[in-house]
């Protein structure tokens, strides 16, 4: 268990950077979906798994409506599948060690963070959640992109209920947060079909 | 199935959003529809009987007060009802008012699901998974604000973020906190839950510095969505707090606790002051005044050992009629100008005499002049922080001063002599005054009435408010 649970907290990290510096929207949907499988076996180390996978399906179906609702948004308008107008290599470096300092943040406070807040939750449980929630906060502080905001906010809710399923396990709590998931989910296919309409789909 | 008050304020409601949705293209009777079930819901919560036995003629309905629902409890209890019944009232006249031109057609049915889960979220058990359901009301609140343009959804995403962002830190502060009603001041988990339930109250509640998103959707959104879901949000919020106050001693009693909330509170009111006072937008200066009010809550909130409570609740109605009223005179503004940049609106009080006069005195009343709605609470709030402060009490009432001198400024703007094509000197003053439909100026007339007669008989009609504390075993 514990050999799949590191593997599981490599997945994250691996897939919370590759959000963070690639800007295509297939990279960073793929690399949203091996977030939600890892994440998942995270959970599986607190909760059941009936209902842990509640979490990895809810959350595929929320990748799958916001990179279904800008695949079609680009296809309507003839844009690149790339996010950004352009991207220089200078940014990508910068993105890339913004990544790599929450890496290092992350394995300096968590420690402490367990031993003050969490005490009976496992390290590598605190250490994935607060990987997750720290790169969608570094996300959503340097670019407002509809696509990368919304999937910003759920990596971030990600994160938290990788931490909370360890605290607490109750039914309506999983029902209210796939609500929470999905409405966001909606709301950024929401909005990427008003922004497709208009101008504003691409931020540099 | 047994019937159940959640089935009647928090189900019932949803179901009837759906049905308006329905009638998305026939307005009248999705207005009408929304209009009735919000006034008719707020009704019964204010004459629902005590004992929750409902006779109609022969037949006797018994309701519970809760509904089971995954395991947990939505409980809305009997001495929630006079909330209930405001919010509901006050959706109402909004929906009252979603006809005028440039109102989303779906803000009928969503500002009616909003209510029901703020409802819900007033009544959950336990009752911080209401966190969940207030940002949930936040989702659903999107698809009524504006995101054609760049600088609108900007706005929209900022609120989004700090409202998800706000979440964690009230539910982990809920779970450390489980299980824990007294705590010895020196505990560490003092500071833990002191820390995550301010940063998690100051996003939801726009504190600085987190309100920039205030001032992005009120000036780029309809006015009339606007002031209802920012009087709708923080009302609702505010009164979810007081559950922390009255479940944990170590908040009730503590000194430092209030006394940042105050100095919090007094900083609101001062930053909102100034820059409503130099706003040359109306909708942004309406924003501004929201983080003033906002403000007034806090003040009243650190004042609660000096009675400042009531204050609080009772502040709620007058603010409402009186958000309603600026959104509803901007909204006619707007329509008939435009734009509402303070030179766009240059002589307007010629032109539309008694609309403009009912924008200033919206805004005098939430300012709290003396005579409107506000006042008798403002004065009160604020010679109770002078008392217990002098600094504090002066830099309020600077801070408040701020709605006052926009309030001048915008007068002198809607009192200059009109353009070439309006001033004609053959116009009578008569004839400028039925360029405004009666339509158009008759909700005005009647809300400032409304607004006087609060005014000049507080207890009357805001004490009611103050029954809600009922609910709170340790607070009234």
């Amino acid at each position: 268990m514990e050999a799949l649970s590191t593997i599981a907290f490599v997945l994250i990290v691996m897939a919370a950077m590759m959000i963070l510096i690639f800007r295509d929207w297939r990279i960073t949907a793929a690399a949203l979906a091996v977030q939600y499988l890892g994440a998942f076996v995270l959970v599986t180390l607190s909760w059941p798994l009936g209902m842990a996978i509640v979490k990895l399906i809810v959350g595929w179906m929320a990748t799958a409506a916001v990179a279904l609702s800008w695949q079609a948004s680009t296809a309507r308008l003839e844009m690149p599948t790339d996010l950004t107008k352009s991207d220089s290599t200078g940014s990508l470096f910068f993105r890339g060690g913004a990544g790599l300092l929450i890496v290092l943040l992350n394995f300096v406070l968590t420690p402490s963070l367990q031993a003050r807040v969490f005490p009976q939750v496992d390290l590598v449980i605190i250490q994935g959640g607060v990987m997750i929630m720290g790169m969608a906060l570094m996300q959503l502080g340097i670019n407002s992109d509809p696509y990368l905001v919304i999937i910003s906010l759920l990596s971030f809710l990600l994160g938290f209920e990788v931490i909370h399923a360890a605290l607490e396990m109750a039914t309506l709590l999983t029902g209210l947060f796939v609500v929470v998931n999905l409405g966001l989910a909606l709301v950024g296919a929401y909005f990427i079909s008003k922004l497709g309409e208009g101008e504003g789909l691409h931020d540099s | 199935m047994t019937p159940s008050t959640p089935l009647i304020w928090v189900v019932l409601p949803v179901v009837v959003a759906a049905v308006c949705l329905l009638f998305q293209k026939r307005p009248v009777v999705s207005l009408l529809l929304a209009a009735v079930s919000a006034f008719g819901l707020a009704l019964l919560a204010a004459v629902f009987p005590e004992d929750l036995t409902l006779s109609i003629g022969p037949i006797t309905l018994l309701f519970e007060e809760s509904l089971f629902v995954l395991g947990r409890q939505i409980t809305l209890a009997y001495d929630i009802f006079p909330f209930i019944a405001f919010i509901f009232a006050m959706t109402g006249l909004w929906v009252l008012t979603s006809n005028i031109s440039g109102v989303p057609s779906t803000f009928r049915p969503i500002s009616l699901v909003i209510t029901a889960f703020l409802t819900a979220a007033l009544s959950v058990q336990p009752f911080l998974y209401a966190a969940l359901l207030i940002l949930s009301a936040v989702l659903v609140s999107i698809p009524m604000l504006n995101t054609a343009e760049k600088e609108s959804y900007q706005g929209i995403f900022r609120y989004l973020s700090f409202m998800t962002i706000a979440m964690p830190f009230i539910l982990i502060a809920g779970w450390i906190l489980t299980g824990v009603d007294i705590l010895p001041p020196e505990s560490p988990l003092v500071g833990q839950t002191v820390v995550l339930l301010g940063l998690g109250f100051a996003l939801w509640l726009a504190v600085f510095p987190f309100h920039s998103w205030v001032t992005m959707i009120s000036e780029h959104n309809h006015p009339i969505v606007v002031s209802f879901l920012l009087f709708i949000l923080p009302t609702t919020i505010l009164v979810f707090g007081l559950n922390f106050i009255d479940r944990y001693a170590f908040i009730r009693t503590s000194e430092e606790i209030f006394n940042v909330v105050r100095v919090i509170g007094a900083v609101m009111i001062v930053f909102g002051g100034i820059w409503t006072a130099v706003q040359d937008h109306l909708k942004r200066a309406f924003g501004f005044s929201t983080l003033v009010e906002t403000g007034f809550s806090l003040l009243a909130l650190g004042l609660s050992a000096e009675g400042g409570l009531n204050w609080m609740l009772m502040l709620f109605p007058a603010r409402a009629l009186g958000y309603w009223l600026w959104g509803y005179t901007l909204a006619r503004f707007e329509s008939h100008s435009g734009s509402l940049e303070i030179n766009a609106i240059k002589g307007f009080g010629r032109k539309f005499p008694l609309l403009s006069s009912g924008l200033i005195l919206a805004q005098l009343s939430v300012a709290g002049l003396p005579l409107l709605a506000s006042f008798p609470i403002k004065i009160a709030l604020l010679t109770q922080t002078f008392s217990i402060g002098p600094g504090l009490g002066l830099w309020s009432f600077i801070g408040s001063f701020g709605l006052f001198l926009f309030s001048i400024r915008l007068l002198i703007y809607l009192t200059m002599p009109l353009d070439s094509s309006f001033d004609d000197d053959t116009e009578t003053m008569n004839a400028r005054i039925t360029l405004e439909r009666r339509s158009e100026y008759l909700p005005v007339v009647l809300m400032v009435l409304v607004l006087l007669l609060i005014g000049l008989f507080p207890d009357t009609f805001l004490s009611g408010m103050t029954g809600i504390l009922t609910v709170f075993s340790q607070l009234n």
